[in-house]
C-alpha cells in the first residue's frame, strides 16, 4: 500500500511559460519518512487498548480461581458469556458515546438516558399495552430525539457540549421518575391488559442452544456495524475533520453543525438501546438505572485510545476498551477482591491509559 | 554620537529555516533615548531578527550585545533579564484581572500576614502609569479596556520589569487616532527617559512622526538606512521592493474569458467596528474565466474579510452591495454552498484553518469530495488512495507515503495539499489568500506554475497576497483595497512594485481607524 510518488506523469504540459525548471518537479525521492511510524513503540501504542486487553486476559488467565476439576473457571463458556453480557450496556453506550467523543464533544446525559429508556419500555409494554416492536422504536426515537436536540443546542446555541448534556443529565432523570411515578415500573409478562408481550423477555435470555446471551449478541452485532461505519463511511470522515480541525473543515464544505447535531443522536439513539437492554435483563424499569454508566462509558472510550480533544480515536479501540474494563471487573469479582478496592484498581488502569495514550507522538 | 556603547548591537546576524535565509549578515544598533523604526515587507526578515533579539531563536550565527558586553540568549527570559522587551501584536495579558494585578502578576507585593498588598500594589501602578503619562485606573479590570489601553498597560508592564529596549511590532494596527496619539506620547516620554525602542511599522506617516532612524529589510538583508524624519514614503518604498529581477513572472497572455465574478459596491461590517466617521465606500471588482486578479492590502484594509464573504466563511459578516456569479446574484452563507456554486478557497493560515496536521495526506485531500468516493456515502478507501496519489503528484507534493501525516509534510507541500483539495472540487473561481506566505521559494515557483496551469484550464482566480512582487509578477490586474474600499486598479504589466505600496499605505491619516482585532483569551 505504500506509495512513493514518483514523476512518470509530469503533470505540466511540459510547457512551463517562465523557462525556470519547475523546481522539485524531480526530487531525490522526496523526505521520506514512511518507515518510522511503524516502529515497536508506536506500533504497541496505536493499539494499545488492544495489547492492554490480551495482558490483562492472560493476567486473568493466571490469576483465575479453579474449579472443582481443576478448571480455569476464567475460561469457562459460560464465564466469559457472562462477562461480555456484563459490559454490553456499557459497551453500547461507549460506541454512541465515541461518536460524540470523536467530534471532541462529551455526552454526560447518556447514563440517565438509560434510565429513561429503561422506564419508558417497562411504561409502554404493560401500562400503555404497546406491542414489543412498537414500544422499542418508540423509546428509540426518543433517546434519539433527545440526543438530536442536545446537538443542536452544541451547534446552534454554541453551548459547550460539557452543560448541555450536564443539564441533559438532570433532565432524563427528572423525566424518568415523572414517567414512573418515581416507583420502579416491573415488567410482568403475560397476554393480559398491563402485561407484557412474552417476546420482550428474549432480551434476558439466550440463544444458540441457551449459550449465546442476547444482550451480548447485540453489542457484538452493533460493535460489528459500529466499526464498519466509521471505517467506510464519508459521515466518519466528517466526525474525524470536525474533531480534527473544526476550522479547516468548515473551509473544507463540511457541514460542521449537522455533523454535530448527528453525532449527539446517535449517541442517544445508543443510550436509549442500552436502556432496552438493561430493562429487558432486569424486567424492570427502574427511573434510578444507569446512574453514573455515563463514566464508565467514557472511561471504555478513554482507555480505547480515543483522544477527548478529539479527531483521533478508533471504534475498534472503545470495543477493546469496553471488553477490558469488563475483564478486569470479571477476574476482580472470581477472586472477590473487595469491592472498594475495585473501584481503585480500575481507577489506575484508567489513568495509566491515558497517560500511556500521552506517550504517542503528537504530530 | 554617544560615547557610551549602544544599548544593544546586533552584528551580523545570520539564521536559516531549513533552506530559506530568513537574516543574512544583518546589522543594528538600538542607542539610548531612540526610536528605531524596521520596515520592510512581509518575509524580509523583520520579525526573525527580533525573535533573535529577544531571545525567541537562539540557534543563530552572529554576536548580540548589551550595553557593550557580549551575551548569549538561550531562552526569551534571559532576554528580558537583560532589559529586552518585546510587545506582541497579540497582547498577553489576564482579560480577568486588573491592571494592577496584571502588572505584578507572580510578583505581587505581599503584607506582613502574607496577602497581597492591594493598596501598595495600586500606588504602585499608578506611579508607574503616571510615569509614562497614562492616566488609568490601576483597579480597572483588563479585559474591559479599550485595545489601546491594554496595549498602554503591556508597555507599563514591560517598564516595571526595568526593560531598557522596547520592541514594538506594528503597535498601531489595531488602534484609532486618538489612541495612536497617546501611544506616541508615551514613546517619547520613554525616549526622553532614555528607552530604546525598535519600532515596527508599515505607516510611512508614522515613522516620520515616531521614529529617529529607519532600517528597511528585504530578502532578509540590511537594505537601506534613513533618517527617519527626512525620509519620503517613495523613497522607503523603493528600498523595500527593491530592483529585484522578477522570477515570479509566470504570467501568460490568454484572451480573457466571460466574465465570472463581479462585485459592486460591496461593503462588510463585521459587527462593532462602525465608528461612524467612515463612509461606506464599497469594494469594486470583476474577475474573468481565465484571469487571476490581485488583490493587495495592508492589514485591516478588508482583503481577507471580503475573501471570507465570498466564501461564506466570515463571521456573520454582515455585507451590502452586490455580488454576480456567472450573471446570477451570489450570497454564500456557507462554505459548503460556495463550493456547490464553484467558489474555492485556500486560507491563509493552513495548520490554523486549511489542516488537520496529523491526519494523513489522503484524509486531508479528499476532505471535500467524499460523495464522490462511492455509493451511498461509503468511502472506497482503493479509490480515495488513488484520488488522493493522483492528486499529490498533479500538485508535485513530495511526501513519503499519502497515509502520512500531513503535518510532517513541508510548509510549501502542505499548502499544495489544501491547493490540491480545492481542485478536485472543480472550482469555477479560486481564492487564494496569501497561499505562499512562509513557503520557500522552490515551493513559490511551483505555486505559481500551478496558478497558471489553473487559470490555462479557464478558472478565474482571486489572489490576495501581502507580497507585492507576487501580485506584480503573477496577475494581470491587480485591485488595491484600503479601509475596505477598493481605492486603484492597475494593469500588472504597467504598474511597479512601490506604486502598488504607495496607494496602499496612502497618507490619509483617517486611515488609522482600521477594523478592531479582538484581544486573545475574550473576556
Amino acid at each position: 500500500m505504500s506509495s512513493r510518488t514518483t514523476d512518470d506523469d509530469p503533470a505540466g504540459d511540459g510547457s512551463a511559460p517562465t523557462g525556470s525548471p519547475p523546481a522539485g518537479s524531480a526530487p531525490p525521492a522526496g523526505t521520506g519518512r514512511s518507515g518510522e511510524r511503524f516502529g515497536g513503540l508506536d506500533t504497541l501504542l496505536r493499539f494499545q487498548s488492544f495489547f492492554g486487553l490480551v495482558l490483562v486476559f492472560l493476567a486473568s488467565v493466571v490469576f483465575s480461581p479453579r474449579g472443582d476439576h481443576g478448571e480455569i473457571i476464567f475460561l469457562t463458556s459460560e464465564n466469559l458469556f457472562n462477562l461480555v453480557r456484563a459490559i454490553s450496556e456499557i459497551g453500547i453506550i461507549a460506541i454512541g458515546l465515541t461518536f460524540v467523543i470523536l467530534i471532541g464533544g462529551i455526552d454526560l446525559s447518556v447514563g440517565s438516558l438509560l434510565g429513561l429508556a429503561a422506564v419508558g419500555s417497562a411504561v409502554l409494554l404493560t401500562a400503555d399495552d404497546y406491542g414489543v416492536l412498537a414500544a422499542i422504536a418508540v423509546v428509540l426515537l426518543a433517546g434519539l430525539v433527545f440526543g438530536l436536540l442536545q446537538g443542536l443546542a452544541v451547534a446552534l446555541l454554541r453551548v459547550q457540549a460539557f452543560i448541555v448534556t450536564l443539564a441533559g443529565l438532570q433532565m432524563a432523570r427528572g423525566l424518568a421518575r415523572l414517567w414512573s411515578g418515581g416507583e420502579t415500573v416491573p415488567i410482568i409478562y403475560g397476554s393480559g391488559p398491563g402485561e407484557a408481550p412474552l417476546a420482550f423477555s428474549l432480551l434476558g435470555e439466550r440463544t444458540f442452544n441457551g449459550i449465546v446471551p442476547v444482550p451480548a449478541l447485540m453489542f457484538a452485532v452493533l460493535a460489528v456495524v459500529a466499526v464498519a461505519f466509521l471505517r467506510g463511511s464519508a459521515f466518519s470522515r466528517h466526525l474525524y475533520a470536525v474533531g480534527g480541525n473544526e476550522k479547516a473543515a468548515r473551509l473544507s464544505g463540511v457541514p460542521v453543525n449537522r455533523v454535530k447535531v448527528v453525532a449527539f443522536g446517535v449517541c442517544g439513539l445508543c443510550a436509549a438501546l442500552a436502556g432496552i437492554v438493561h430493562a429487558g435483563q432486569l424486567n424492570t424499569g427502574s427511573p434510578n438505572a444507569g446512574i453514573s454508566y455515563e463514566l464508565d462509558g467514557i472511561a471504555a472510550v478513554v482507555v480505547g485510545g480515543t483522544s477527548l480533544a478529539g479527531g483521533r480515536g478508533s471504534m475498534v479501540g472503545t470495543i477493546a476498551g469496553a471488553l477490558l474494563l469488563g475483564v478486569l471487573n470479571n477476574i476482580l469479582a472470581l477472586n472477590t477482591v473487595d469491592t472498594d478496592l475495585q473501584l481503585i484498581i480500575k481507577g489506575l488502569v484508567i489513568v495509566a491509559a491515558a497517560a500511556l495514550q500521552r506517550l504517542r507522538p503528537n504530530r | 554620537m554617544d560615547a557610551a556603547p549602544p544599548l544593544v548591537e546586533l552584528r551580523g546576524i545570520t539564521k536559516r529555516f531549513g533552506g530559506v535565509l530568513a537574516c543574512s549578515d544583518v546589522n543594528l544598533t538600538v542607542r539610548a533615548g531612540e526610536v528605531h523604526a524596521l520596515l520592510g515587507e512581509n518575509g524580509a526578515g523583520k520579525s526573525t531578527l527580533m525573535r533573535v533579539l529577544s531571545g525567541d531563536v537562539t540557534d543563530h550565527s552572529g554576536e548580540i550585545r548589551v550595553r557593550g558586553e557580549p551575551v548569549a540568549f538561550r531562552k526569551p527570559l534571559d532576554a528580558q533579564r537583560a532589559g529586552i522587551a518585546m510587545i506582541q501584536q497579540e497582547l498577553d495579558l489576564v482579560p480577568a484581572l486588573s491592571v494592577a494585578e496584571n502588572l505584578h502578576l507572580g510578583r505581587e507585593p505581599r503584607t506582613a500576614r502574607g496577602t497581597v498588598d492591594r493598596r501598595r500594589m495600586n500606588a504602585r501602578t499608578r506611579e508607574l502609569l503616571r510615569h509614562i503619562g497614562v492616566d488609568l485606573d490601576p483597579r480597572r479590570q483588563v479585559g474591559l479596556l479599550r485595545i489601546g489601553e491594554q496595549q498602554l498597560v503591556t508597555v507599563a508592564r514591560a517598564l516595571a520589569l526595568r526593560a531598557r529596549v522596547l520592541i514594538m511590532d506594528e503597535p498601531t494596527s489595531a488602534l484609532s487616532g486618538t489612541e495612536v496619539d497617546r501611544l506616541f506620547s508615551v514613546i517619547s516620554e520613554l525616549r526622553g527617559a532614555g528607552t530604546g525602542v525598535v519600532y515596527i511599522s508599515h505607516r510611512m506617516d508614522e515613522i516620520g512622526e515616531v521614529a529617529d532612524r529607519a532600517t528597511v529589510l528585504r530578502n532578509g538583508g540590511v537594505a537601506a538606512e534613513f533618517d527617519a524624519r527626512s525620509v519620503t514614503a517613495e523613497q522607503a518604498a523603493a528600498a523595500m521592493v527593491g530592483e529585484e529581477v522578477d522570477t515570479t513572472s509566470a504570467r501568460r497572455h490568454r484572451p480573457p474569458g466571460e466574465e465570472l465574478l463581479s462585485v459592486s459596491g460591496l461593503g462588510l461590517r463585521s459587527g462593532g467596528c462602525d465608528d461612524g466617521r467612515r463612509e461606506p465606500a464599497g469594494i469594486d471588482l470583476s474577475v474573468r474565466g481565465g484571469e487571476v486578479v490581485g488583490l493587495c492590502g495592508l492589514l485591516g484594509s478588508g482583503r481577507t474579510e471580503l475573501l471570507e464573504a465570498l466564501f461564506g466563511s466570515g463571521p456573520s459578516a454582515r455585507w451590502y452591495g452586490q455580488v454576480r456569479l456567472n450573471g446570477r446574484a451570489y450570497c454564500p452563507r456557507s462554505p459548503g454552498e460556495a463550493l456547490r456554486a464553484g467558489v474555492a478557497f485556500v486560507p491563509e493560515d493552513r495548520r490554523g484553518s486549511g489542516l488537520t496536521p496529523e491526519h494523513s495526506v489522503t484524509a486531508n485531500t479528499v476532505l471535500s469530495v467524499l460523495p464522490r468516493l462511492g455509493p451511498l456515502g461509503l468511502v472506497s478507501r482503493r479509490r480515495e488512495r488513488s484520488v488522493a496519489r493522483r492528486s499529490s503528484r498533479r500538485l508535485g507534493i513530495k511526501l513519503g507515503s499519502i497515509a502520512d501525516p500531513v503535518g510532517t509534510l513541508s510548509g510549501g507541500n502542505q499548502q499544495k495539499v489544501v491547493f490540491g483539495r480545492m481542485l478536485l472540487t472543480e472550482p469555477r473561481l479560486l481564492l487564494l489568500d496569501d497561499p505562499t506566505r512562509g513557503v520557500d521559494i522552490a515551493a513559490k515557483a511551483e505555486l505559481y506554475r500551478l496558478l497558471d496551469e489553473v487559470a490555462e484550464q479557464g478558472i478565474g482566480v482571486l489572489l490576495a497576497s501581502s507580497e507585492l512582487a507576487e501580485l506584480v509578477g503573477v496577475c494581470s490586474r491587480i485591485v488595491v483595497l484600503r479601509g475596505g474600499a477598493s481605492v486603484a486598479e492597475f494593469d500588472a504589466s504597467r504598474t511597479t512594485q512601490a506604486e502598488l505600496l504607495t496607494a496602499a499605505m496612502g497618507s490619509d491619516p483617517d486611515q488609522r481607524d482600521s477594523p478592531t482585532t479582538s484581544v486573545g483569551g475574550g473576556r
